[in-house]
């Protein structure tokens, strides 16, 4: 038997997907945050019980593990990286500092900066100019990047970033100061611009290669440790990394550019909601994960999670590498309810899981979400929560709403109770969560009532069919595994690379030899890490991208030249190939904004080459071939599920096969969340055991 | 086109007529959705047109307007324009008989005179309609083009003496009639603009407020007419009361500023800014009587819309930040600005320049009259920068400009408990400035410096940001238009806490024929010619010599501030040395030199006090 094993890390739960065959089996175990190693070796151990194995058989009998890890994003979060300098161009010192102006809230005057992780003492710059053709217009001052090394020396720097201007054409500067502080810096790791994001403008370049630096350290010793321990385990091939742009890569290729794997959590569970949503035929996907603190939403196109490179902001750092584009609303379970000004708020302050919503009965005293739920009836303390680990407690969770009544009293002027400001802080967190969707959707063009909605996460199936009714959605997907998504979508992400590089080009009349090869550049560096990594290279399919824009304009459009099987097909790039482009251009722009330009004609900035191996995937069933069987509730609960309270039929999800159907207003209470099917929505079981809920 | 228009115009409005009543989380709901249609439309803009000031420097703004003329939402953009952007809705609005308003027309005004900001603000906007015909709201789209036909590239003349010279000035235009676009009127206005792409950003425009449009019906349908209307009233009202809660607050009196500006386009010195806030319990009157009205002044002309838009710019930065900004914030503040001074000129005045100087010496006064009664946050929402570098050319596409909104950084003050940081204060915060690598690959420049001056930032208990030397060649023969202000009158300090750095500016330099501007200039540059921009610093807050000695060490060693200025400014001695890392604040030495500077100052102020006495 052969197996492949996803691994997703969470700050409570180490999450795991087993595919055997076409079987895909999960397991949760706690998390080890001291060496989050140790919670992956003890869920291993656990699954290899499960088959009746050793941990050193079973290992030896896994073609591959796939791991998503939160080690960047923590090391942000918690600004316990490698202490970094930064070598730049003379004159442009303070780009990072600057931030190209942004700042967070325009009205906040007593907003704190960020934390900043090259201080301006750490920033140095050595004279050297490269112009935008590549030229060097001034030669690199090579005694200047000696004294730069010495001083970075002065300061214990662990980590270097070196951004110097117009490097993405021309990186012999870069290259010659990374040749220094080889020299000067011995065993110092180096992160060069020119490789980590080959793309214009400094300032996102820049901020990228630092940050790079900044948690590259920590992810090299997390990852090294791991595949240590799975070595000494039995495992014998290459560990896989999860990217944020939502393909999988070989350890070697992420420590190249480690800051790939930061958000990757949230990547993989839309990879999983792309895969299992287009093996039930939904192409078009509004994928929504609510769990304890957040509300992330993401959007599946065409069968796809488009991963998008630029104004990325990660912990308020700009990270410009692709990314699956994952909005984050602070909206979940634990957001806590409150009163200011007169106004019933939500968020975003969050109780966590520690002490968490009062109803969990661990100290906590705030109203939140989770407790809200609760008070409407749509949780219960006569059921399990959490898998079974503990039971919600009602204590003290009427009177804090009360006290929120008590606040309002004034406002609203009418009998006012716990359970109107519940249902209020309801209302209110639906539609916080509803129009962020809004943004995410009509911002990208597009209509959210064409998209089947695909819920996942604890409280996502809660609030799921409330918010698709707002958005004029009829279809959503609840699938049984959606608890444990993130690791599911780490074993269904491909071995990809996404890079582009940059150079700019008419349309009309594109310089077709550097076109090619850039392309072709890029395809060798990625037959070289596929073919390191073992993959037979005509496993590797490959799409060819342009960027595209009119003269002047700030973003890009990114859209196929071509796409192949194989590495080595360029046929495509032939004098047909600039009208090709101003055709898609034209449909792409028209699309997005709705004109396209009298007598303007875009410019090609740049290509992109997107790689990827076919490996197996879980097999994901469909259809609703089991006979239709009308559920019978085995009871009844009092709950306002937005029509005031009533007696509210509550299913057990155990009891649920497939072809059963439950008409709303329903709650079915599965292992790890709970599905609300709200009225005028009905909820059927397909033959995968997966829910789809659809409006009448 | 009269001050009784102006009065008119900014007269106070009616809540819109409804039977509905709304609860206030609905309301807020229905808020939110306009909120998001705003976000939309501003993106639109910024990801579809080509301008660098409307897609880097972020200068636009989507803002709702109801039936009645009032600002429902003004949402992402910059406050500047936030504000003023009603006033011109309000005069197509006063006169939609004759402009013929219907559902899917789109119009574009930006006359100074009829509401408007300056010429280059161009306010495109359309109404929206409910399905029985009845007009609800507005969607307006402001956003700066980088010309408007008059006399000079770019549209800012140092000595116009007329709004004519200026450009093309619009009251209100349609320029799509019931769905489809007017094409004499489009080609008409491209044809006044030399902005090579210049069509473009105006069909941006127009697709945003229509897709807004589009959205703002399905919020209609969805809540129906008056549900819209009565939360739209609601949270007007909710905003006029959270505004006076906060005024309500601090205690009654007045308290006046003046500011200056060090000059006006022709070399006129000292042009009188001067405000007073009265707090009369929840009442804020905000009054510019005793400002310049000199009827000779050159270039330092703002519009009546934009003097009060700017007041209110700097009003919403010193209360909550969570405050809706809307109709309320107008509804709970009076103002009063004189006819003729140079914050309500006569008709016909040019407007140009006025949207730097003095609306931005109006909102600094605001601040530093508030200053004592809000010191956390009394850091002005301002650019002092006169009129920055625009070097301009033209190639094969037609007109380019760089025209200095590179990335940088001025005029970034502390507040109390908060240095200042970043680029531009928080009201600029949506900028994304321009970059050297775009910069040189669009235009033949080379960008040759852009980093903090050390020093020049301006000392305090909490220091302001250091302002930027952005140093730049020119490839090739350009144009280059500046006007300097901010030398003599630098940016204030707040409670006690030094003021700002100058501005200075040079052309030519390292060459025999370098000048500095100390007025204003514009200039033909040879080719590879060099020009330095030295942006003013942010002010400090409370007294130097109060700031942690640590804190000046930190400084010192993120060479924000020389060791000198440590000692001469702070009175924070340090052994040690920068190269080395290892510098040490001496506390006896530094108690020492601190005491004798709070004795000389003591002193300094007791002879002042005597000589005020003895006059």
């Amino acid at each position: 038997m052969s197996y492949r094993v996803g691994i997703d890390i969470g700050g409570t739960f180490t999450d795991f997907a087993l595919l055997k065959g076409e079987q895909v089996i999960l397991h949760k175990n706690l998390s080890t945050p001291a060496d989050r190693s140790l919670g992956v070796m003890n869920g291993l151990q656990t699954l290899a019980e499960k088959e009746g194995l050793t941990l050193s058989d079973f290992l030896g009998q896994c073609d591959a593990i796939v791991h998503g890890t939160t080690v960047a994003d923590n090391t942000l979060i918690e600004m316990n990286g490698a202490v970094t300098g930064l070598i730049t161009t003379e004159g442009f010192r303070d780009e990072v500092e600057y931030r190209r102006g942004f700042k967070e809230d325009i009205w906040d005057v007593r907003l704190e900066p960020p934390k900043p992780i090259t201080p301006r003492r750490r920033r140095l710059t050595v004279p050297e100019r490269v112009l935008f053709d590549g030229s060097v217009h001034k030669a690199l001052n090579e005694d200047a990047v000696r004294e730069a090394c010495r001083r970075l020396k002065k300061q214990n720097v662990e980590s270097v970033a070196v951004s110097l201007l117009f490097s993405f054409v021309s990186p012999v500067h870069e290259l010659r100061v990374a040749e220094i502080l080889a020299e000067e810096l011995p065993g110092v790791p180096v992160s060069l611009s020119h490789q980590v994001l080959p793309r214009s403008p400094e300032y996102d370049r820049t901020s990228t290669t630092v940050v790079n630096a900044y948690v590259a350290p920590r992810v090299t010793d997390y990852l090294e440790k791991l595949v240590s321990r799975l070595q000494e385990g039995g495992y014998r091939h290459q560990l896989m990394v999860m990217q944020a742009s939502g393909g999988v890569m070989t350890k070697e290729y992420i420590e190249g550019s480690p800051i790939r794997v930061l958000a990757s959590g949230p990547a993989g569970g839309v990879i999983g909601s792309a895969h299992v949503g287009g093996a039930k035929g939904f192409e078009h996907l509004l994928c929504v994960d609510m769990g304890g603190t957040s509300y992330d939403m993401s959007l599946v196109l065409n069968g796809a999670a488009p991963a998008v490179a630029g104004w990325n902001m990660h912990h308020r750092n700009l990270v410009g590498v692709p990314m699956v584009q994952v909005e984050t609303l602070g909206a979940g379970g634990g957001s806590i309810c409150h009163v200011k000004n007169g106004e019933v708020q939500v968020g975003p302050a969050s109780a966590g899981s520690e002490p968490g919503p009062i109803c969990y009965g661990k100290g906590g005293t705030q109203p939140t979400v989770t407790d809200a739920l609760l008070m409407l009836g749509m949780l219960s303390v006569d059921a399990e929560f959490a898998g079974g680990s503990f039971s919600l407690s009602a204590e003290g969770v009427s009177e804090a709403f009360q006290a929120i009544a008590n606040d309002m009293d004034a406002v609203v002027g009418v009998d006012y109770g716990p359970e109107d400001a519940a249902f209020d802080c309801w209302r209110l967190v639906n539609a916080n969560m509803i129009q962020a969707v809004r943004r995410t959707t009509a911002g990208k063009g597009i209509d959210p009532k064409d998209m089947v909605m695909l819920a996942y996460g604890g409280n996502g199936p809660a609030f799921a069919a409330v918010h698709a009714d707002a958005l004029g959605i009829r279809k959503v997907l609840v699938p049984k595994a959606s608890p444990t998504f993130s690791a599911l979508g780490t074993l269904v992400a491909k071995p990809s690379i996404d890079e582009e590089r940059s150079f700019t080009c008419s349309a009309q009349a594109p310089d077709l030899d550097k076109l090619k090869t850039l392309w072709q550049e890029l395809g060798e560096r990625a037959a070289k890490y596929f073919a390191d990594a073992n993959f037979s290279l005509d496993k590797v399919s490959a799409n060819y991208q342009v960027n595209m824009r009119y003269r002047g304009q700030n973003w890009a459009l990114t859209f196929d030249m071509h796409s192949a099987p194989g590495l080595d097909d360029l046929s495509f790039v032939d004098d047909s190939l600039g009208a090709k482009a101003l055709a898609a251009f034209n449909e792409r722009h028209m699309q997005e904004f709705g004109h396209v330009r009298e007598g303007e004609l875009p410019e090609i900035i740049g290509v992109r080459l997107k790689t990827t191996v076919d490996t197996p995937a879980p097999i994901v069933s469909q259809g609703f071939n089991a006979t239709a069987v009308t559920a019978t509730p085995p009871k009844t609960r009092r709950a306002n599920l937005g029509e005031g309270f009533q007696p509210t039929p509550v299913f057990r999800g155990s009891d649920l096969v497939p072809g059963c159907v439950v008409t709303g207003p329903a709650i079915i209470a599965e292992t790890f969340t709970t599905i609300v099917v709200y009225p005028g929505w009905t909820a059927r079981v397909d033959d995968a055991g997966d829910y789809e809920m659809f409006r009448l | 086109m009269s001050f009784e228009l102006n009065k008119r115009l900014a007269a106070r409005r009616d809540p819109l007529p409804t039977a509905a009543e709304v609860d206030p989380v609905t309301a807020s709901i229905i808020r939110g959705a306009l909120e998001t249609v705003c976000f939309e439309a501003a993106t639109h803009l910024g990801r579809a047109a080509s301008s660098p000031i409307i897609n880097q420097s972020n200068e636009r703004n989507a803002s709702i307007i109801d039936a009645n003329g009032r600002l429902a939402l003004g949402s992402i953009g910059t406050p500047h324009l936030t504000f003023v952007t009603q006033l011109t809705v309000r005069y197509g609005l006063e006169n939609l008989d004759d402009y013929d308003w219907g559902p899917g027309d789109v119009f574009l005004g930006n006359d100074p005179d009829y509401g408007g900001g300056h010429l280059p603000d161009y306010n495109v906007y359309a109404p929206v309609y409910d399905d029985h015909g009845e007009l609800v709201l507005v969607q307006a789209l402001q956003a700066h083009q980088g010309d408007t036909g008059g006399k000079d590239p770019g549209g800012f003349t140092l000595e116009a003496t007329d709004i004519f010279t200026e450009g093309l000035a619009i009251p209100c235009v349609k320029l799509v009639h019931r769905g489809e676009k007017r094409k004499d009127i489009i080609k008409l206005i491209e044809r006044n603009n030399r902005f090579a792409t210049f069509s473009g950003d105006l069909a941006a425009m127009i697709s945003g407020v229509q897709m807004s449009v589009r959205l703002l019906q399905e919020i209609i349908r969805k809540w129906g007419t008056d549900v819209v209307k009565a939360a739209v009233n609601y949270n007007i009202e909710h905003t006029e009361a959270r505004f006076r809660e906060e005024v309500a607050n601090w205690p009654d009196g007045t308290h006046e500023a003046t500011v200056f500006i060090d000059h006006d386009t022709q070399g006129t010195k000292d042009i009188k800014v001067h405000l007073s806030c009265d707090i009369k319990g929840d009442q804020l009157t905000v009054d510019l009587t005793g400002t310049d009205d000199r009827q000779e002044l050159v270039g330092v002309w703002n519009t009546f819309g934009n003097s009060r838009g700017y007041i209110m710019t700097q009003l919403a930065a010193m209360v909550d930040p969570a405050i809706i900004k809307n109709e309320g914030l107008f509804n709970a503040v009076d103002i009063i600005i004189p006819e003729n001074c140079i914050a309500h000129p006569p008709p016909n005045k040019p407007a140009a320049l006025g949207s730097f100087h003095p609306a931005c010496e109006i909102t600094e006064a605001v601040c530093v009259a508030l200053s004592e009664l809000v010191p956390g946050r009394a850091a002005p929402q301002v650019y002092k920068i006169g009129m920055p570098n625009a070097v301009i050319g033209f190639d094969q596409h037609g007109m380019w400009m760089d025209q200095g909104v590179d990335a940088r950084s001025m005029d970034v003050s502390a507040v109390q408990g908060i240095d200042g940081w970043g680029s531009c204060p928080a009201a600029l915060g949506n900028l994304l400035l321009s970059q050297a690598e775009d910069a040189e690959s669009r235009f033949p420049i080379i960008n040759l410096s852009r980093e903090m001056t050390t020093d020049a930032g301006g000392a305090g208990q909490w220091r302001g940001q250091p302002g930027s030397l952005n140093v730049k060649q020119v490839l090739e023969p350009t144009s280059a238009m500046a006007w300097m202000v901010s030398a003599a009158h630098p940016l204030r300090g707040m409670c006690g806490g030094d003021d700002g750095s100058s501005y200075t500016n040079h052309f030519e330099v390292g060459t025999p024929n370098e000048y500095q501007i100390d007025l204003a200039v514009s200039a033909q540059l040879p080719a590879n010619a060099v020009i330095a921009y030295q942006h003013g610093g942010g002010a400090g807050f409370g007294p130097a010599c109060l700031r942690d000695p640590e804190a000046v060490k930190e400084d010192v060693l993120d060479e924000y501030v020389s060791l000198g200025a440590a000692r001469d400014k702070y009175g924070v001695v340090l052994t040690g040395t920068l190269e080395e890392y290892d510098l040490e604040v001496d506390f006896v030495a530094t108690t020492k030199l601190r005491e004798a500077m709070k004795a000389a100052i003591t002193k300094h102020k007791s002879a002042e006090t005597a000589r005020g006495a003895g006059q």
